[in-house]
C-alpha cells in the first residue's frame, strides 16, 4: 500500500509477485525486491528491537548499517536490505542479538 | 580458490568504470559487490547529470548504469550479494550470501571502490524507524518504487538532500521543509532552485532536536541554532512528518582498505578518513587501487573518471602496453572538473597527496535576456559548476560556457532559433523560453517540468514564481513530451508576466467530494479501502476524512456507508467512530477567558 504506481519518471515493470510470511502473516512481495522494501511496501516499519527494547527500522538500505537485521527462514542477523526476498520466505523481527547461528 | 588477474570491490560507478577500461584491454577482472544489482547509487539516480556528454551529462543516473554494465565484456566475472569480508596478505574472502559459503581470491591487482556510507547524526530518538538516511529513501523510492512515508523532513542541503527532496515530490511525497544547520545552502544552486519552485521551505541555520514516536517517527522537533551552531532554545518548531531524512554527508567505507595496509589519512575535506593515493589512483600498497567515494566525496562523474584511470593504469601494469596517453588526458579532465568553486575543498584535501592545478574559467554571467518579443530561452544558471549540455545540445551554436566547463552559458540571441532543445536537456532544469506578447495581452513561457500529473493542453494551472508563490492563473496551450521525460509545458500568462513565472501547479480536477472540510474524495476513500483501511478511525488518521471543521457532521455516515458498500458488511458490523469534544470548533482564547472568569 506505499508502493509509487505512477511517477513521471520511472516505469514499474511488471513483476511476478511472490508471498511470504512475516511473524505468520502472509503478505505479498514483488520478485526481485528486497525483504526490506517488501516489508515498508506493507506498512511494516519496525524490523526488531535492540536490546533495550527500543525500535529498530532500517536506515541505509545498502548494507552498510546493520540497523535491518532480521531473522530469516531461522537465521538471525539477516541484513534484509539487501537480501531479495522470496517465495515462502519466514521473516520475523529480531530482538536484541538472537540467537547466533553457526 | 579463484584466480583473477583483478578484483574489483564494488560494482557503483567507480568500480564499473575500472572493470570497463581493464577487460577491454583483455584483463581477466572479477567484480564483487554487496547489492542485488550492479550499479551502485547510480540505479536510485533519477536526475540528469551534469558534466559533459563524454560522461553522459544529462543521462540520468539508472540509465548510465545500464550503460556502463553493457560495456562490461567476457573478461569480467561477476559475483552479487557478495560481501569482500576480509583482505589478507595473500588472500581475499568473500562471502557469498546466495549459496552460504565463503571462498577465497587471489588476485594480482585490486580495485577497491567500496564508495561510502551514511553520515549518522546525533539528535533524540534517533533510532526510530521513520528516520532514514536519504540514500535509503532513494534507494526505496527510486529502485523499488516504494514510498516510505507521505510526508518528510530533510535534513541537510547539499546535493543529496536538494535532490532527493525534489525526487520525493515526483514520487508524490511532500516535503515539509530542508533544514540546514549552516548559513547557507550546500548544494549546487540549480538543484536548490528546482525545490524552491515548488515552495519547499529552507530553513538555514535550523538543525533537528529531535524525533517523536513511540513505535516510529510521528513528528520532528526543528530547533535554530546560534553561530557555533549551539541550539537556542525557545525556537523550536515541531513538524507533523512521519519520516526523517537525513542528509549530512558521507563517510568513506575504508575498512577494507586498511585491512590491505594501505595507509588511512585523516583529511576532512574529503570526507573524514581516507586511503592514500596518487594520481593514478595507486595507493602505497603496490597492487591496490582505490576510486570513487572511498577515495574522497566527490560525486559520480569524478568517480567514474577516477575508476577509469585506475583500470587504465592497472591494465598497463599487467599487459605491459603504453595506455600512458589515455590516462593523461583523463587526469586533463580531473583537473577541468576540480577547478569550479565547489571543488575547492576537494582541491585542498587532493593537496595533501599531490599538487594541485586549476584551470581558467569565465564568471561572467549573462546579463541581458534576450530581445524582447522574440520567442528565446532565458538561462538562470548562475553559479559555475561542471555543467556543458546547454552548449553541446544546441544545434545552432548559439550557447557557448566559453573556456571551460565551469564556466557560465552565454547566449547569442542572434543565432538562436527558439527550438526549446537546451530546455529539456539542462539537467539543471535552469532554462526557460519567454515570448512576450505571444497575442494581445498575454506573455508565453515554456516551463520544464518532470511531475506528474501532467496538465493537459487548454487546461487552467496556477502559475508559480522561482520560490513557488502564486502568480496568475495561466492557460495551458502546448506541451511538448520527450522521451526522457523532460516535458516542456507552454503557457499563457497574462501580459507582463513572462519574467515571473517559473513554475505551475495543477489545480485539483474536479471530484466527487465525501469530506468537503479536507477535501477527500470518493475516489481517495475508495482506494484507501482497497489498500486495506477497513474502520471509519483508520480512514480518518489517514484520509484527515472528518477531521474538518464540521467534525465529521457532513460525513461520517457516508463514510460508513462506503465502508459497509466496499466490504459488504451491513452498517451494524461496522465500528461508528469516536465521537471527540469539542462539538465545535473553540477557540483556546475563549477557553482561557472561561478560566479566568472563575477567579
Ligand atoms: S532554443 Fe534551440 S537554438 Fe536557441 S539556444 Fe536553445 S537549443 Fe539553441
Ligand atoms: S544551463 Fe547549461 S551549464 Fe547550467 S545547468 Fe543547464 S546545461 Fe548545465
Ligand atoms: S538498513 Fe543499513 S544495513 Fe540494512
Amino acid at each position: 500500500m506505499r508502493r509509487i504506481f505512477e511517477h513521471p519518471i520511472l516505469k514499474r515493470e511488471t513483476a511476478r509477485t511472490v508471498r511470504f510470511y512475516f511473524e505468520g502473516r502472509e503478505l505479498e512481495a514483488l520478485e526481485g525486491e528486497t525483504v526490506a522494501a517488501a516489508l515498508i511496501a506493507n506498512g511494516i516499519d519496525v524490523f526488531g528491537e535492540t536490546e533495550h527494547a527500543r525500535p529498530r527500522g532500517f536506515f541505509c538500505a545498502i548494507g552498510k548499517c546493520s540497523s535491518c537485521l532480521m531473522v530469516v527462514d531461522g537465521e538471525p542477523n539477516v541484513r534484509v536490505c539487501i537480501t531479495p526476498v522470496k517465495e515462502g520466505m519466514k521473516v520475523q523481527r529480531q530482538f536484541g542479538r538472537s540467537d547466533v547461528s553457526w | 580458490m579463484v584466480r583473477t588477474q583483478l578484483l574489483v570491490v564494488g560494482g557503483g560507478p567507480a568500480g564499473l568504470c575500472g572493470a570497463i577500461e581493464a577487460s577491454k584491454r583483455g584483463v581477466e577482472t572479477l567484480i564483487v559487490d554487496e547489492g542485488v544489482e550492479l550499479g551502485g547509487q547510480l540505479v536510485k539516480q533519477t536526475h540528469k547529470f551534469f558534466g559533459h556528454e563524454g560522461f553522459y551529462a544529462s543521462v540520468r543516473g539508472f540509465e548510465i548504469a545500464k550503460k556502463l554494465k553493457d560495456q562490461l565484456n567476457e573478461h569480467v566475472k561477476i559475483m552479487l550479494q557478495t560481501t569482500v569480508t576480509g583482505i589478507y596478505e595473500d588472500v581475499v574472502v568473500l562471502y557469498d550470501r546466495q549459496n552460504d559459503v565463503t571462498l577465497e581470491v587471489q588476485a594480482d591487482y585490486i580495485l577497491l571502490a567500496t564508495g561510502a556510507s551514511e553520515r549518522f547524526i546525533q539528535f533524540e530518538n534517533n533510532h526510530l524507524p521513520g528516520v532514514y538516511g536519504a540514500g535509503a529513501v532513494q534507494t526505496l523510492m527510486n529502485q523499488f518504487m516504494v514510498l516510505p512515508g507521505k510526508r518528510f523532513l530533510m535534513v541537510g542541503s547539499g546535493n543529496i538532500g536538494l535532490i532527493v527532496s525534489y525526487q520525493l515530490l515526483q514520487a508524490g511525497a511532500e516535503v515539509a521543509a530542508i533544514v540546514e544547520i549552516a548559513d547557507k545552502v550546500g548544494g549546487y544552486d540549480v538543484h536548490l532552485r528546482k525545490v524552491k519552485r515548488f515552495g519547499i521551505p529552507i530553513l538555514l541555520r535550523h538543525t533537528i532536536k529531535k524525533a517523536l514516536g513511540q513505535e516510529r517517527v510521528t513528528g520532528a522537533v526543528v530547533v535554530q541554532v546560534d553561530e557555533n551552531f549551539q541550539p537556542i532554545e525557545g525556537t523550536e518548531k515541531e513538524f507533523a512528518v512521519d519520516a526523517i531524512c537525513i542528509a549530512t554527508g558521507l563517510v568513506p567505507s575504508v575498512e577494507l582498505a586498511a585491512m590491505a595496509n594501505v595507509k588511512i589519512e585523516y583529511v576532512p575535506e574529503l570526507g573524514g578518513f581516507v586511503p592514500y593515493r596518487d594520481q593514478n589512483m595507486r595507493t602505497n600498497v603496490e597492487h591496490v587501487f582505490i576510486a570513487g567515494d572511498l577515495a574522497g566525496i566527490e560525486e559520480a562523474t569524478t568517480a567514474m573518471i577516477e575508476g577509469r584511470i585506475a583500470g587504465l593504469t592497472i591494465a598497463q601494469l599487467i599487459k605491459e602496453i603504453d595506455l600512458s596517453k589515455e590516462i593523461e588526458s583523463l587526469q586533463k579532465e580531473l583537473i577541468e572538473f576540480r577547478s569550479g568553486p565547489f571543488s575547492e575543498k576537494v582541491r585542498r584535501g587532493l593537496a595533501k597527496f599531490f599538487p594541485q592545478r586549476v584551470v581558467e574559467y569565465s564568471r561572467e554571467p549573462q546579463t541581458d535576456t534576450g530581445p524582447i518579443g522574440k520567442l528565446r530561452p532565458v538561462i538562470e544558471c548562475y553559479e559555475n559548476i561542471p555543467c556543458n549540455p546547454c552548449q553541446t545540445s544546441c544545434p545552432t551554436g548559439a550557447i557557448e560556457v566559453p573556456k571551460n566547463i565551469n564556466s557560465l552559458p552565454r547566449i547569442d540571441y542572434e543565432k538562436c532559433t527558439g527550438c526549446g532543445i537546451c530546455v529539456s536537456k539542462c539537467p539543471g532544469l535552469a532554462i526557460f523560453m519567454v515570448q512576450e506578447n505571444v497575442e494581445p495581452g498575454f506573455d508565453l513561457v515554456i516551463v520544464p517540468y518532470e511531475m506528474l500529473p501532467l496538465p493537459e493542453k487548454g487546461e487552467r494551472v496556477i502559475a508559480l514564481d522561482r520560490d513557488g508563490k502564486y502568480v496568475c492563473e495561466a492557460q495551458v496551450i502546448k506541451i511538448v513530451r520527450f522521451p526522457h521525460k523532460t516535458n516542456l509545458v507552454h503557457l499563457k500568462v497574462p501580459a507582463g508576466f513572462a519574467a515571473q513565472v517559473r513554475n505551475f501547479r495543477v489545480k485539483k480536477r474536479e471530484s466527487v467530494f465525501v469530506c468537503k472540510c479536507e477535501e477527500v474524495t470518493l475516489e481517495e476513500i475508495e482506494k484507501a479501502i482497497d489498500l486495506g483501511f477497513t474502520d471509519y478511525e483508520e480512514l480518518r488518521r489517514y484520509l484527515r476524512v472528518g477531521m474538518g471543521m464540521c467534525g465529521g457532521r457532513t460525513c461520517r455516515a457516508s463514510v460508513l456507508s462506503i465502508l459497509s458498500r466496499r466490504l459488504g458488511k451491513s452498517p451494524e458490523e461496522l465500528l461508528k467512530g469516536h465521537f471527540r469534544p469539542p462539538v465545535m470548533p473553540t477557540k483556546f482564547e475563549s477557553i482561557l477567558r472561561g478560566e479566568s472568569n472563575e477567579n
